[in-house]
């Protein structure tokens, strides 16, 4: 099933029943997006919507660790993945998980493309590897964790919307 | 698992709208009809019957007719962990983007 909803300069779908993929189009040329994506000290600026931001690690090459922690007011969470791919200016692919969620990995694919003209296109499709996750949780009893878990995810849903 | 997995992918379009993920957070604080949620987010019936519909098919939302209102509830479903989490990933993802897009406008110019 595939459906859009088009925002100026940004499209959000469900190119399969697992993926998410999200397109923007930046006014900056790739190299300076490549940038705001991959240094730390500018990454630190953005990637905590705004909330105090702590970059723990961040390997930025194949197999090296990331883990960013947000603080806000309301909490504390954390973010942590692995790189699979770091292809400059060009390609970032890395896991992502939200500490609140253990085990639910995202394999996050992020595409610049140089449109020219100073602009440029970024597409970040999100896969969910929930079902494997979820099977080798129930397998070591987990469930439990699970709705511990369930508290702080309401926390974060209600600080989102 | 595969009963799982078929709810979850009914799920995932209807969470792909961030629309219909405000309205589910909305019924979960309390019931409301149509007219209630067309006015709160700003929208016509017709729009906001489509909405409801969608995630009346993924089972997340339940509508009764009581006299001439429709009224709108959590399905027999609801949310569990995984479906909130997805609704929420999306959320912070386009949270993020906006937050990228406002800082390469701040720091145009830069190299």
């Amino acid at each position: 099933m595939t459906r859009a909803t088009r925002l100026p300069n940004a499209t959000l779908s469900t190119p399969s029943d697992r993926e998410i993929r999200v397109e923007r189009i930046f006014n900056a040329p790739r190299q300076r997006v490549w940038k705001a994506l991959t240094d730390p000290a500018l990454v630190a600026q953005w990637w905590g919507r705004g909330n105090e931001l702590v970059i723990e690690r961040m390997e930025l090459e194949r197999g090296g660790h990331w883990r960013f922690v947000e603080h806000s007011p309301q909490g504390t969470h954390g973010f942590e993945g692995r790189y699979r791919e770091v292809t400059p200016p060009e390609r970032v692919v890395q896991t992502f998980e939200w500490d609140g969620m253990p085990g639910h990995v995202i394999l996050e694919t992020m595409t610049l493309e140089d449109l020219g003209g100073e602009r440029t296109r970024l597409v970040t499709v999100s896969l969910f590897l929930t079902t494997e996750d979820r099977d080798g949780m129930l397998q070591s009893g987990m469930e439990q964790g699970m709705n511990q878990s369930y508290a702080a995810l309401d926390e974060l849903l209600a600080r989102l919307v | 698992m595969v009963q799982h997995q078929s709810v979850l992918d009914r799920s995932f379009a209807a969470l792909a709208d961030p629309t219909r993920r405000a309205i589910l957070l909305r019924l979960g604080r309390s019931d409301a009809s149509i007219t209630e949620l067309a006015d709160r987010f700003e929208m016509t019936l017709t729009g906001l019957k489509k909405h409801v519909h969608v995630l009346e098919n993924a089972g997340l939302v339940t509508t009764a007719k009581l006299g001439r209102v429709r009224h709108c509830s959590l399905g027999p479903r609801r949310l569990d962990e995984v479906t909130k989490w997805i609704a929420s990933y999306q959320t912070l993802l386009e949270q993020r983007l906006d937050h990228l897009e406002a800082f390469l406008e701040r720091t145009k110019g830069t190299p």
